[in-house]
């Protein structure tokens, strides 16, 4: 049967979080402020993403393995956690 | 004991309606008016709000009943009622896709009762209903060939119920057919292919009622049968207590994901399978564990058949099982394709590796194909099912990690990495020669 997943860490994708540190995918999601986080999936390549910032739940989740979130990246932007990008493979030609 | 309801006729409790090991408790059915059945009519001239009506040819012809369109029924289960959100919103999505008539049946005050009790009230119900399909072809010349009957739970037999009594019904499909006083009971008494000329079934809940509390059945009981990710636990039902209930959806859906997760998921999926279809493709298999570990693929020429809403499509043998996965959240569909990678490496090394499917516009998540002593030269294959359509793949990436500090830095590269795609078994065959150390993304592009 699959990993079973606990109720505070190692948590599988769609069950509550307050950390990403809990979510097997590391990624502690919201849609919105107000409402409950889950843990997501990463983002895939071209799909929008959050850089990693010191705040532990995203609207967007950072990139998978191997991707870099490019965008706009401004102090501003990390302190409320609206540091938005796309996902790209640095080594793909431009 | 027998009790009658004038038109619907005479309702026995002697065997096999009882006094069998699998249905111990004799109760005689309700009569229509303590169930209240009630007919909600929706059409593409009332798409958001229900017209009720009855078997009656002044009721019918004052409402937007159309006989020139299909007429498709909905029919809840033990319990639930048919104004609950999942019926009026299945018929909104096929409102989407098609003119049809989509009538909800709500006899929810029939199904709020001991089980055994609501187990034989569905009789009346179906009854009820074959009535109204009678109307539909002496007074409005629908003939029952166009007619199809959806029915979850206790639904799908109420549904056989109608359909035995309606000869030449075009369709019945049981979304997760309830197994408590039904599984291995006569086919008098179930959903079985008899009951229409085409019955179709979705399982998603077929561990025994005891003990795992499995509330459907795992017989097959159509001409096809389709068990998503194996008929017994569905994916995002093992989610901790408090996700379940506190569900993305409110607390109400997720106190009825809390009570039977598995057993809703199969309206869930149909009425993802209205709107995206090939997202839904089974595979013809005997068992689950053959399906899953990637036999039963590809799809030989027509012996594949979508789920759900256009599973009367298929034109194949009778009597066959189909297979296949689901996401575990919506939306549900999924693709399956197989990737055998061929992989070469600086020396073994433990670890693990992904590969995700490219086109120019498209592209899907990373996908694990395999995890443990990774060894140059060495093939590697496993089947998986993308949450994306994306065509005709054009590349690929592939990446490996093994979590673990190397000094030595390691590198390992894709030579071969071959899709194969399930619905049409077509290959795409990609190359690459360079290697790369733990989380770079390769690209390979075609050979």
């Amino acid at each position: 049967t699959p990993e079973t997943g606990g109720i505070i860490i190692n948590l599988n994708n769609g069950e509550l979080c307050l950390v990403s540190g809990q979510c097997k995918s590391s990624c502690c999601h919201r849609p919105d402020a107000l409402s409950l986080a889950r843990c997501a999936p990463r983002a895939a390549e071209r799909e929008v993403c959050s850089k990693k910032s010191l705040y532990e739940t995203y609207y967007f989740c950072p990139c998978e393995a191997g991707l870099r979130c490019e965008g706009d990246w401004s102090i501003g932007g990390s302190i409320v956690n609206t540091n938005f990008g796309i996902c790209e493979d640095p080594r793909a030609p431009k | 004991a027998e009790v009658c309801y004038g038109s619907l006729g005479c309702f026995s409790d002697d065997y096999p309606w009882s006094g069998s090991f699998e249905r111990p408790i004799a109760r005689l059915p309700w009569s229509p008016s303590s169930i209240n059945t009630r007919f909600l009519l929706f059409t593409r001239d009332n798409p958001s709000n229900y017209q009720v009506i009855s078997a009656s040819q002044s009721s019918i012809s004052g409402s937007k009943y159309q006989s020139y369109r299909k007429t498709r029924f909905v029919i809840h289960g033990y319990i639930d009622k048919g104004d609950e959100n999942w019926l009026l919103d299945m018929c909104k999505t096929m409102l989407t896709v098609e003119d049809v008539n989509c009538i909800c049946v709500d006899w929810k005050t029939g199904g709020r009762t001991l089980y055994t009790q609501a187990a034989n009230n569905i009789r009346v119900v179906g009854a009820q209903v074959a009535e109204l399909v009678a109307v539909f072809r002496d007074n409005f010349g629908q003939s029952p060939d166009n007619v199809h009957l959806i029915g979850h739970s206790l639904g799908a037999h109420c549904a056989g119920e109608a359909g035995r009594r309606t000869p030449g019904l075009g369709r019945i499909t049981g979304l997760d057919p309830a197994e408590p006083y039904f599984q291995g009971c006569p086919e008098l008494v179930r959903l079985d292919p008899s009951d229409a000329r085409f019955v179709d079934a979705i399982h998603t809940d077929g561990l025994p009622m005891v003990p795992y509390l499995g509330f459907g059945m795992s017989d097959p009981v159509g001409h096809v049968d389709f068990y998503p990710n194996g008929g017994d636990e569905m994916p995002g039902c093992d989610k901790n207590l408090i996700s379940q209930i506190v569900d993305i959806d409110g607390i109400w859906e997720g106190t009825r994901d809390f009570a039977a997760c598995n057993h809703l998921r199969a309206y869930k999926y149909y009425s993802d399978t209205i709107v995206t279809p090939s997202g839904f493709l089974g595979y013809p298999c005997n068992n689950n564990k053959l399906f899953q570990s990637g036999d039963c693929f590809p799809c030989a020429d027509g012996a594949c058949a979508t789920m759900g809403h256009f599973a009367d499509t298929y034109k194949g043998s009778s009597n066959q099982k189909f297979f296949l996965n689901t996401a575990d959240s919506k939306p549900y569909p999924r693709w399956r394709y197989k990737v055998t990678v061929t992989i070469d490496g600086s020396r073994t090394n433990t670890g693990y590796f992904n590969v995700a499917l490219y086109t120019s516009s498209e592209n899907t998540r990373q996908y694990q194909i395999y995890s443990g002593t990774m060894t140059p030269g060495k093939t590697y294959e496993l089947p998986i099912d993308v949450e994306k359509d994306v065509g005709d793949v054009t590349y690929v990436k592939f990446l490996w990690n093994n979590n673990v500090i190397n000094p030595l830095l390691p590198t390992f590269g894709a030579t071969q990495i071959t899709v194969q795609r399930g619905r049409d078994r077509r290959v795409f065959k990609f190359c690459g020669k360079d290697q790369v150390r733990e989380n770079i993304l390769q690209t390979l592009t075609a050979c």
